[in-house]
């Protein structure tokens, strides 16, 4: 029954751990839950936008009052309201982690559907033997393996008798918590190294190709670059620096300076123009499919 | 959500609102019937051109809608949208796409955005289910897998659009080894370069959010577009102002007065506090003030209304 302790302050949102309150809100929830779930199934199809469209606009909605309500200050779990508006103030901030979790939890449902595609397509390789079908079995396998490991390690974990297991070394460590430790840190954790890893060499690849002296933009950025990559090589900067003259105004031609300058002045304001449109250009978007603007998929 | 009783933070709620008024003024314009004019964008000229390059080559168009964690969010509806043009230019051309998803909310609604687009094209039937697919919601894992697809498929063109992270060079570097036609667009600004430098095309900053307008020519979204142009010159205007405003208020008298007394050698005897740039008027406006030790007197809940002690001592 301690999956369902209340134990945060009373709010609207919850009830007393145990209390015949919080039974009857759990099983109103889940009514209301299964009653969405089967109307939604059997709604009109004509009609589903429109569901869309209240559901987003009433989020959207709460989320924007979240933002720009008033936020209550230094409010204690026995604070009472003092007036209508400040109540408004606490039901938004109290209410405002239960909305979190919602979405939390639908996107925990969506995992399902995901790992029914993973299926769907490496499932249909191996029944047809196409090509590389090998690879798919080796993906089904791992994925199994990490997920039965992962939730045996997960629950012998939560049983007070192995608090153990939590602290350094192997102590008292089973066949589960080394599999999954071989699993996740052995293999998952050196594979997603090794990948990022190769970064490293298609930067090289890709700067070879981008600084080719094609042109006059290309070769301003040749040099830049080259500014910039020498200003950090200590070698370099420092028998540069050898022939300034510190107290002339060739002071300011040193390599950290000019390397310093360029990306304080040249670019910075450039990276701050451009977040500046990014921004506006995700309020917009935002604002558009928070009001149903958006037709997202229609034709021109 | 900060302590806006007391601070100046309304005033980010004023600019904002402000933003938002001018972008809903400019569509009501555009649905107005007024011809709003939007400029070519090199990057998006190259979606048609790519798209019928893969169909003379009889290779699939890949698409990847960035990597957004947990839930869709507007970057990866913004992605979609343009996914979906770039969809249906590939269905009148019965060309196959292929679109790999990061995290399985984008799996759901990029299939059936994608289904939509075919359906409303009447080519339903040609619709393959497994062209959108979820790959993997880890970082590496989900960038092997789609450099294996790019591999395997030799995809003649790859579409990268929305949040990216350290894997763009990989997908890009990987779609540059099989020749693919790329265009692409981070909004995650540390990728922007590296875009550049592996693909064909790419859509910097805004352009992204320009795309899905210049694409459609849809009304909402050309009005849209403009309203964000006015933005753009608002906040420009804003920093021109602070600027000039700052400057002023600086050059008030404080900095000369430090100088003079540092020279002078009489810093002990400076009555005025050091003034900068951070107690100024437009900074003061624009940064909230760090919380403040506020005692509010509010009625006490009931006793009994109070949650009881957690069974391990906490609360």
């Amino acid at each position: 029954m301690e999956l369902l302790a209340q134990l945060a302050p009373k709010t609207f949102w919850n009830a007393p751990n145990g209390s015949s309150e919080l039974w009857v809100k759990i099983i109103i929830a889940f009514f209301i839950g299964i009653g969405f779930f089967i109307g939604m199934m059997n709604v009109p199809t004509q009609m589903r936008r429109p569901i869309v469209f209240t559901v987003t606009f009433v989020s959207g909605l709460f989320y924007f009052l979240f933002w720009i309500y008033p936020a209550p200050i230094n409010k204690a779990p026995e604070d009472a309201p003092r007036n209508t508006l400040e109540a408004f103030s606490f039901w938004i901030s109290d209410s405002q982690a239960v909305v979190a979790d919602l979405t939390n939890i639908i996107a925990s449902f969506l995992i399902g559907l995901g790992i029914y595609s993973l299926l769907r397509v490496h499932l249909g390789k191996i029944k047809k033997q196409q090509r590389d079908w090998q690879f798919s079995v080796v993906l089904i396998v791992s994925m199994l393996a990490m997920i039965l490991f992962g939730y045996v390690d997960f629950y012998m974990r939560l049983d007070p008798a192995n608090s153990k297991m939590a602290g350094s070394g192997y102590v008292g460590w089973t066949f589960w918590q080394f599999g999954r430790d071989l699993l996740f840190n052995g293999l998952l954790q050196n594979m997603d190294a090794g990948m990022f890893s190769i970064v490293a060499f298609y930067i090289l690849s890709a700067a070879y190709r981008a600084f080719r002296a094609r042109s006059i933009e290309a070769t301003i950025l040749l040099v830049t670059a080259l500014v910039v990559m020498l200003s950090l090589m200590g070698l370099v900067e420092f028998y540069w620096a050898q022939g300034v003259d510190s107290a002339h105004l060739s002071n300011n031609f040193k390599l950290d300076n000019v390397a310093r300058w360029l990306r304080g002045n040249v670019q910075t304001p450039a990276i701050r123009g451009i977040d500046f449109g990014v921004g506006i250009g995700l309020l917009a978007m935002g604002v558009r499919l928070w009001l149903n603007l958006e037709k997202t998929g229609s034709a021109s | 959500m900060g302590q806006q009783y007391l601070d100046n933070g309304w005033i980010s709620i004023l600019i904002t609102l402000t933003m938002v008024a001018l972008v809903l003024f400019n569509i009501l314009r555009a649905h107005g019937g007024k011809d709003l004019f939007i400029r070519r964008i090199a990057g998006l000229n190259a979606i048609d051109e790519a798209v019928g390059r893969a169909t003379e080559m009889g290779r699939p168009v890949l698409m990847v809608p960035g990597l957004t964690d947990t839930t869709v969010n507007a970057k990866t509806m913004q992605a979609i949208n343009i996914f979906a043009y770039v969809s249906r230019v590939a269905a009148r051309f019965a060309n196959p796409i292929l679109v790999c998803c990061y995290n399985a909310s984008t799996y759901t609604v990029a299939q059936e955005i994608i289904r939509d687009v075919y359906q409303q094209e009447g080519l339903g039937d040609r619709f393959d289910v497994d062209s959108v697919r979820f790959i993997s919601d880890r970082q590496f894992a989900f960038a092997a897998g789609v450099a294996g697809l790019i591999l395997r498929e030799q995809a003649a063109a790859t579409f990268f659009m929305g949040e990216f992270y350290a894997e763009s060079l990989i997908l890009a570097e990987t779609a540059n080894s099989v020749g693919a036609i790329q265009v692409a667009s981070s909004t995650e600004l540390t990728q922007t370069p590296f875009f550049i430098a592996a693909c064909d095309y790419v859509l910097i900053g805004d352009e992204f959010y320009a795309a899905s307008a210049f694409l459609t020519r849809q009304p909402v979204l050309v009005g849209s577009l403009i309203g964000q142009d006015w933005c753009k010159l608002l906040i420009a205007c804003m920093i021109f102002c602070g600027v000039i405003f700052n400057s002023i208020q600086l050059s008030g008298g404080s900095h000369h007065t430090i100088t003079e007394a540092w020279n002078e050698g009489k810093m002990d005897k400076l009555k005025p506090k050091p003034f900068g740039a951070g107690d100024t008027t437009v900074s003061r406006w624009l940064n909230p003030d760090p919380a403040k030790d506020t005692k509010i007197d509010r009625p006490k809940l009931p006793k009994d209304e109070l949650p009881a002690k957690a069974p391990g001592g906490g609360n």
